[in-house]
């Protein structure tokens, strides 16, 4: 079994330790890179990803994969990289939340997923996230893009209210604000002058790569 | 005979699921994101550690004070001339839903615009027609209106548009005083509203095991009131609950038990509705799944629960998934609420919408009017006696001498005809010419037709000059609120605030 194919049959499986543990030994006997295991990774994810809008597999596949590789990545690849004095690839940098006075996450979480699984950063602040906290974490990290989410009719104008602090802080045009949720339209998204708005987690990779000029 | 309930649980089956309930209130806990509230559960026995924002309710404390719930209450409209009883007996319908977006069949792409006050006050006036619904709620979301003065805009449009009672989410303390405020106002005193109920809460736990802030805000402020407050928690088999109905079961009784008695913390004999409007996920896209099959077992099964503890229900019917008005509008709006009714449910709501509940049409809303009548007509099952058997009429008739003799002119069925069968309004079952002759028009476009003649005879409800100016002010007043005020008055930036009466003061913490 190829190296490749064993990564993914534990990432299907969503055999955290032992991926943790194949990687460690093939990081240990140089039989790859961190940044090559990362690659292979990350072809993996796009590859369950497409499983995924092919509805050939389902939510919890999807989530459960990300979630091992995301722990693999924390905890053994990204700490080999950094040791090894290599740039970490990404495809951009992304913060994402529900806003103020909202507890939903599950689609905020889903986007999250989604975005990681296709190359991007991700940072998951969580929910009910301030508009402070949004801006701080984005500047923090050098964010590309930040993302805002809200299920609820009085918390979608939690959203504009980020996107009118980073106004007032000259900071509005250093970031893509995208913006969704149930009851958010793209005439919301408009209204309240976020570059963009996405239907589902699907449409918000394409959305973030118009964004930012990532060729599809 | 009536029809017999429908259930998907034995009586060792209740007992297995509320008792898991009440241990995972005793051992687990439910969060309680408000500190005060937290504090005020400690009082009455619940136990809280000082660090985590979880309260555990002892089983014997539970029991305690679900014995404080009433079984019924009435609700009135504006004047009190319009009222209904709430229990553990009978079925009512009403609307809900959050709809973002509003049907209208005169825009030429999707047909389908963002919902505006206009549209509101359509809604109410339609509810204010219909034979069956009994109750309309802010369904239709001004999106022209600030929102955090949507409830003041509401409650004023619907004290001159109907005379039926009203819901609103229980969204903070500072909106719901504004409500209690506001309709005092209308009805003539607090007196007279907490005697005589006019508004339905709406109090959403989220799952699993939370009770927002904002909620518990504003519940506090509708048991003081009395005023009859749904705990409905929209519990996800698979994504915020068990994806097994069972365990969401246990874990979804636990998150409407801790509101119910939550409400009894703030004010004992607080009347509530044991609520529900959870549901399947749609393991696709995450999406809940109003109209999927399951979420209807889901809502069998918490009829059965709330009739156990003899508190009366609520549960979704006429809903579905469907973007349009197809065969899976039709038929998951069709079972989601004649299995509610069948299973005993004492609120039925979300009458009007689709999309799951996101988006309204004004033409289902009239449509679910006659849903219910056909719903209401089969939980009166099959009446047997000797007159209804007839056997001298079957005789009469059938040995008349006169050829081709029938029943249509009998006086028996002139009797009867009204009670044994359902003469429906809107569906259709005439023969094609004259279906032909009366234009083609399928059920969606005869509906339009019953909406544009509600909406021409309507006649306001006059209000006195003194109280529309009293009303305008308010809402002035409310729409004047900087945004700060609010979320300090709900604690969403750390501030706390104390209201009194209709004094309504703050302090910065």
């Amino acid at each position: 079994m190829s190296i490749k194919d064993k990564i993914k049959e534990l990432i299907v499986e969503w055999e955290t330790e032992r991926l943790k543990e194949y990687c460690q030994s093939i990081l240990k006997n140089n039989e790859a890179t961190a940044s090559s295991l990362l690659k292979i990774i990350g072809d993996i994810m796009k590859f369950v990803g497409n499983q995924f809008e092919e509805e050939e597999i389902f939510l919890p596949e999807l989530i459960g994969s990300a979630e091992t590789v995301k722990v693999v990545i924390d905890d053994i690849l990204d700490p080999a990289i950094r040791a090894a004095g290599e740039e970490k690839e990404t495809m951009g940098k992304v913060v994402i939340g529900t806003v103020e006075s909202d507890v939903h996450s599950i689609g905020k979480d889903l986007v999250g997923s989604f975005l990681f699984s296709n190359g991007f950063e991700v940072y998951n602040l969580g929910v009910e996230v301030t508009a402070d906290q949004f801006i701080s974490k984005a500047e923090e990290i050098g964010a590309d893009v930040i993302g805002l989410s809200s299920l609820l009719t009085m918390s979608m104008h939690f959203q504009k209210q980020v996107i009118d602090e980073l106004k007032k802080r000259g900071l509005r045009n250093k970031y893509k604000v995208i913006v969704g949720g149930s009851p958010t339209s793209e005439d919301w998204g408009v209204q309240i002058g976020a570059d963009g708005w996405a239907d589902d987690a699907i449409e918000t990779i394409t959305l973030v790569k118009k964004l930012l000029n990532i060729s599809e | 005979m009536k029809l017999k309930k429908l259930e998907v649980l034995s009586k060792e089956e209740i007992e297995t699921i509320t008792s898991s309930a009440l241990r995972i209130l005793e051992t687990i806990g439910i969060k309680i994101d408000d500190e005060k509230t937290r504090k005020r559960c400690e009082e009455k026995g619940a136990i809280i550690d000082g660090i985590s924002s979880f309260v555990k309710f002892p089983e014997n404390i539970t029991k305690d004070l679900l014995k404080l719930v009433p079984d019924s209450f009435k609700l009135h409209g504006p004047d009190g001339s319009f009222n209904f009883e709430v229990n553990t007996k009978t079925t009512q319908f009403a609307t809900i839903g959050t709809p973002v977006r509003i049907y209208d069949p005169k825009l030429e792409k999707n047909k389908l615009k963002k919902s505006v006050l206009a549209d509101t006050i359509q809604q109410i006036r339609v509810v204010d027609s219909l034979e069956n619904v009994n109750c309309s709620h802010i369904d239709v979301w001004p999106s022209d209106v600030k929102f955090t003065a949507v409830h003041a805009h509401c409650l004023y449009q619907w004290a001159k548009n109907t005379k039926k009672p009203y819901g609103l989410g229980c969204l903070g303390r500072l909106a719901s005083q504004d409500m209690v405020n506001i309709t005092s106002l209308i009805v003539g005193s607090e007196e007279d509203l907490i005697k005589r109920p006019r508004l339905v809460g709406f109090m959403n736990p989220t799952s699993p095991l939370q009770l927002p802030k904002l909620m518990t805000n504003g519940l506090e402020v509708f048991a003081k009131y009395k005023q009859p407050t749904i705990v409905a928690p929209e519990a996800l088999a698979g994504t915020t609950a068990p994806v097994t109905l069972a365990g969401l079961l246990a874990q979804t009784c636990a998150e409407i038990i801790g509101g119910i008695i939550l409400a009894q913390v703030f004010s004992p004999i607080s009347p509530v509705f044991f609520g529900t409007v959870s549901c399947a996920t749609d393991m696709r896209s995450g999406n809940s799944a109003l109209g999927a099959i399951e979420s209807s077992l889901i809502t069998i099964a918490i009829a059965q629960i709330a009739r156990y503890y003899n508190i009366p229900s609520r549960g979704p019917g006429g809903v579905t998934e469907s973007k349009c008005f197809d065969v899976q509008n039709g038929f998951e709006r069709f079972s989601t609420m004649s299995l509610a009714a069948q299973a005993g449910i004492n609120y039925i709501t979300c009458a009007g919408t689709y999309e799951s509940s996101l988006a309204e049409a004004l033409e289902l809303l009239v449509i679910d009017d006659e849903l219910v009548g056909l719903v209401r007509r089969a939980m009166e099952g099959i009446n047997v006696n000797e007159d209804t058997i007839a056997i001298d009429v079957i005789k009469k008739v059938a040995t008349s001498e006169q050829k081709g003799t029938n029943f249509l002119a009998e006086s028996h069925t002139r009797k009867y005809m009204y009670k044994e069968l359902y003469i429906p309004k809107l569906i259709d079952r005439g023969r094609r010419s004259t279906w032909k002759k009366k234009g083609s028009k399928d059920i969606i476009e005869r509906a339009r037709a019953k909406v544009d003649q509600v909406l021409a005879d309507f006649q306001p409800y006059e209000l006195t000059k003194d109280l529309d100016t009293q009303l305008l002010a308010i809402i002035k007043e409310i729409e004047a609120r900087p945004i700060e005020l609010y979320m300090n008055a709900e604690g969403i930036s750390g501030g706390s605030v104390n209201i009194t009466g209709t004094e309504i003061s703050f302090e910065k913490s």
